[in-house]
């Protein structure tokens, strides 16, 4: 690693370091989407089943995207980037352990805006590297804005690579959950024993009477199944389900929203698998900020990936400065 | 440890838990068989250049175990406030075992730097051998090393072993054990450490043999006896190189009891009781040690000074006392008709007026006090101290190469004890000094060291002698085996000079005392709950303590001896006396000695089978009859009184 940065810089680029703060978390999106009520005739409260017992095996899957500005030749900045999931199985023992990881690292700037002696020294490093477009350079905030489109993508085409190959050698009796949506991928939307749990809703689903019931729902209760149709993602079934009270707090306070297999058997499931994902806020996701929706084993997933990241493209956990003795 | 064994854990160091040249941390795997006490191997990643990395030897010291819980109130919220449900949760949250160790020894030796950030193994055979510097006395070119016990974690076993110059000297010594009482370990350490030496020492080292006191019981009264060993243990003796099998010689010496023909010890089974032997001692023994028996009063330098005329000027030697008689004294008896000429003459010499107060420059005071002193201890210790003479005594200049010899004191007085403790060990020092003892080296074991060496009270003449042994046996060859259930009250000297030190199961106050604070609270913990037959060992080649399971000795255990053997009753005077004659020689018919001693004076039978043991002639019994001297009738001739009766205290006597 420090060979090719040597490199480079040998090569005129200017050492930088911009760590985005997108980079550790994912910001919601505003958005507005139609859905079909697939339960009913109204967004209801149902209450969860209490004795919805979770499968016996269960994988969970999740993904990291950490990047970062390394350095800047004229306005052209070198993007570091690093996406990673895995997928850990919980089985009789209660005990989390890996069962698939993937990752890739590679460098998001534009070749043809770097000096000839820089772009030999990147082309040379042996990584990935991906090109901006002309038209997404130029002001640093535009650049960066499609330099993190670049690493959401890539994260989410690892996390799904992995989702799926783990959904295929599932065995009978076992489940997946993926943090984050299940729509993305056709296979894992069709899955009859996959579960996508999403933490952030900036996509508006309801209007009216019929939001103000699913977003107002109480502890213990789940909203009628609907089906999302806005998107051009496959078929799924959803609903969401209140962990923790949210009086006190905000309306998302403990809310997330559960997509499985646009079936009659997920609407007919639907209270029991609440169940279920209720009694996952045990252990607490504690020290996660979004603890409240983080279910602990993907907090886990979460914990473990980051123990895989490449220690120079974590944040500094505090200044570096010499504090004063007293 | 084959090399490919798997790692079982891995350094790890941040800035607020570092690793350093003396200390490092390592994580394992929730499910270990690591434990405090476990000896481990760091690895080093090579330079990929062909060079193998440092290598370190570590042993455990302390362990963390913390999940990745942020505050405990997190758990409650989680459990919603009920424990059941926290146990219900389905995922099990993350976990660490975080061990700490204490650096053994790194490998090379320098730079001495910190522990590098490797792979963690569990330690074998080889492995323990170079991390507690084994090495360069088990594969010398004449091996020093005595077994101490197995160190044993995750399943692996590998032998320990002392190096005998460092125990036995000459370059350290002595061996201090403590715990607390009732566990049998100490004794049962000692034991079998001391059979592991007679076995292991070598013999081109010379002679070696263990004189042991027998404070309390039966303790040490059955080691030529084999006791019970399970499975287990052969299987532990087998693996540390020890023969299971009882002392081949051992030689019994006890005190008569006050009657004088009796013993006054525990192994007196009819089966076993010929083969104990009788300690005996007579004026000039106790008078040589009489800063023992004197110093627990307020002894002054004049009773000193007037001690020490009686040594140099009258113990066996004419001598004119002043008043026109001529005494030679041999014996308590002598010396009372000594004291009694004096007193007689001081009044007679004063003419009536009222008596002198000194003779030969001392005063009537002094001598009285003295003389009650001494009386006393044939009083207090009668059956150990004889009124007319030496009688028998350990084998000075005659001992056995790999014998022990057990001097029971159990049931003697206090002051006995430390009577027969001064005179035994210091006549050791002396034969060792000139060499001339029988053998080289010589191991004391003392049970209940902070009775004879307390760290607090007066400097007494017992204290004093272990002291000097503690600081300087070394050179001679004596050692110390010395054993307490409390160290901190031990003087701080002794138990420093100690070479060994050997720790049982201890007492949470005592762990807490000072001496103690060297060890992680975990050790103190493990110290705390040690099982019998466990034990912490710290040696001079060992830089951090060390646990050992070590066997159970192959003989038999005092309690189950007097199970075996009980103790039988006294015998009437008549039978004891015919005990002590066939002891000698076994053609002694025991109705000739009954006929014999047939309306014969106590004194004068006890005095006869002295004579006899002392001379051990050939024809016992004709030997006997002659001593014993021709029968006189009663109320021909008036009977002198031999025994010492002390005097009546005089009003003016400050004594």
């Amino acid at each position: 690693m420090t060979g090719w940065l040597a490199a480079l810089r040998a090569a005129g680029v200017v050492p930088a370091s911009y760590v985005p703060d997108s980079s550790v978390g994912r910001a919601d999106r505003a958005d507005v989407a139609p859905a079909a009520l697939v339960e009913g005739v109204a967004v209801g409260a149902h209450p969860i089943d209490p004795h919805g017992a979770g499968p016996p095996a269960t994988c969970f899957v999740d993904g990291i995207q950490r990047w970062r500005v390394i350095g800047v030749q004229g306005v052209v900045p070198i993007v570091r980037a690093y996406v990673a999931a895995a997928a850990r199985r919980r089985g009789a023992d209660r005990r989390l352990v890996t069962v698939a990881d993937e990752s890739r690292e590679f460098v998001i700037t534009r070749r043809e805006g770097l000096t000839p002696p820089a772009r030999q020294a990147l082309e040379e490093s042996g990584l990935d590297i991906v090109d901006l477009p002309a038209e997404d350079v130029g002001q640093p905030s535009r650049t960066l804005t499609a330099a993190h489109l670049r690493v959401d993508r890539a994260r989410e085409a690892v996390e799904r690579s992995l989702a799926e190959g783990c959904a295929a050698g599932l065995a009978g009796n076992e489940w997946l959950v993926v943090d984050g949506l299940l729509s993305d991928s056709e296979s894992l939307a069709a899955h009859p024993r996959a579960l996508g749990v999403i933490k952030s809703h900036g996509t508006q689903f309801f209007e009216g009477a019929d939001l103000e019931r699913a977003l107002t729902l109480p502890d213990r209760h789940r909203s009628s199944v609907f089906a999302p149709r806005s998107h051009a993602h496959r078929a799924v079934y959803s609903w969401y389900l209140r962990l923790w009270p949210w009086e006190g707090n905000d309306l998302l306070y403990g809310l997330v929203r559960v997509e499985a297999r646009a079936a009659p058997e997920t609407v007919a499931r639907a209270s029991a698998v609440s169940g279920w994902l209720y009694a996952e806020r045990a252990p607490l996701a504690t020290p996660d900020t979004r603890w409240d929706r983080l279910l602990y084993p993907i907090h886990d997933v979460e914990t473990y990936l980051n123990a895989r990241t490449p220690r120079d493209l974590l944040p500094p956990p505090a200044s570096r400065l010499p504090r004063a003795a007293s | 440890m084959s090399p490919e064994a798997p790692p079982v854990g891995r350094v790890v160091a941040t800035e607020v838990k570092p690793t350093t040249p003396h200390q490092f941390h390592f994580w394992t795997p929730t499910e270990t068989s690591i434990g405090i006490g476990a000896i481990v191997r760091v690895e080093e990643p090579g330079n990929g250049k062909g060079e193998t990395g440092k290598v370190v030897y570590g042993v455990v010291t302390d362990a963390f175990a913390y999940s990745d819980l942020a505050t405990p109130l997190h758990d409650v919220v989680g459990a919603e406030g009920d424990p059941a449900r926290a146990a219900a949760a389905p995922t099990v949250r993350q976990e660490i075992r975080l061990w700490t160790a204490a650096v053994l020894r790194q490998e090379p030796e320098e730079p001495l730097q910190p522990v590098p950030l490797g792979r963690v193994f569990l330690a074998g055979d080889a492995d323990v051998a170079q991390a507690l510097r084994m090495d360069a006395y088990l594969h010398a070119a004449t091996p020093t090393a005595i077994p101490i016990g197995l160190y044993s974690a995750g399943g692996l076993e590998s032998p320990v072993y002392l190096d005998a110059e460092f125990l036995l000297g000459p370059e350290a010594a002595h061996l201090n054990i403590s715990g607390v009482s009732g566990l049998a370990t100490k004794t049962s350490a000692v034991e079998f450490l001391l059979a592991a030496i007679f076995q292991h020492f070598p013999r081109q080292k010379g002679k070696v043999a263990a004189v042991c006191f027998n404070v309390k019981g039966p303790d040490l009264c059955f080691l030529d006896q084999p006791g019970e060993l399970r499975d287990e243990d052969r299987r532990r003796y087998a693996r540390l190189g020890v023969e299971p099998a009882p002392f081949e010689r051992v030689r019994y010496f006890a005190p008569f009891k006050a009657d004088g023909v009796n013993l006054n010890t525990l192994r007196t089974h009819p089966d076993l009781a010929s083969s104990v032997e009788p300690l005996v001692w007579g004026l000039p023994e106790v008078l040589d040690f009489a800063e023992v028996l004197l110093n627990r009063d307020d002894i002054d330098a004049k009773a000193d000074a007037f001690i020490d005329f009686l040594a140099d000027r009258v113990l066996g030697r004419s001598f004119e006392d002043g008043f026109g008689r001529e005494h030679r004294v041999q014996t308590f008896a002598d010396l009372d008709l000594l004291f009694r000429s004096i007193f007689d003459g001081l009044e007679h010499t004063a003419g009536g007026r009222g008596g002198s107060d000194m003779w030969r420059t001392h005063h009537i005071a002094t001598i009285r006090k003295v003389r009650n002193r001494l009386s006393n201890i044939s009083t207090r210790c009668k059956g150990l101290v004889a009124d007319d003479g030496p009688s028998s005594d350990l084998p000075w200049g005659d001992f056995a190469d790999r014998t022990v010899y057990v001097v029971d004191v159990a049931n003697v007085d206090p002051l006995g004890q430390d009577l027969v403790f001064a005179r035994v060990v210091s006549k050791l020092r002396e034969h060792l000094e000139r060499r001339d003892l029988g053998v080289d080296a010589v191991v004391v074991f003392v049970d209940e060291l902070n009775k004879y060496a307390p760290g607090d009270g007066p400097d007494t003449y017992v204290k004093k002698m272990l002291l000097d042994i503690s600081e300087r046996g070394r050179y001679l060859g004596l050692v110390l085996f010395a054993a307490e259930q409390f160290r901190s009250q031990v003087h701080r000297r002794v138990v420093g000079n100690a070479g060994t030190q050997v720790f049982g199961r201890m007492d949470s106050d005592e762990l807490a005392t000072p001496g103690y604070q060297v060890l992680s609270p975990a050790t103190k913990i493990k110290l705390a709950t040690l099982p019998i037959g466990e034990l912490m060992v710290r040696h001079p080649h060992f830089t951090q303590p060390i646990f050992v399971r070590f066997p159970r000795p192959a003989v038999l255990r005092g309690r189950d001896g007097v199970e075996r053997y009980p103790p039988a009753l006294d015998l009437p005077f008549e039978d004891a006396v015919v005990r002590q004659l066939r002891r000698l020689d076994a053609r002694v018919r025991p109705n000739a000695v009954k006929d014999l001693i047939a309306d014969r004076e106590p004194d004068d039978v006890r005095r006869a089978l002295a004579a006899v043991r002392r001379t051990r002639p050939t024809d016992v019994l004709a030997y006997f009859r002659k001593a014993l001297g021709t029968r006189v009738p009663l109320g021909v001739v008036p009977r002198e009184r031999a025994s010492v009766p002390p005097l009546d205290a005089i009003p003016e006597d400050p004594y």
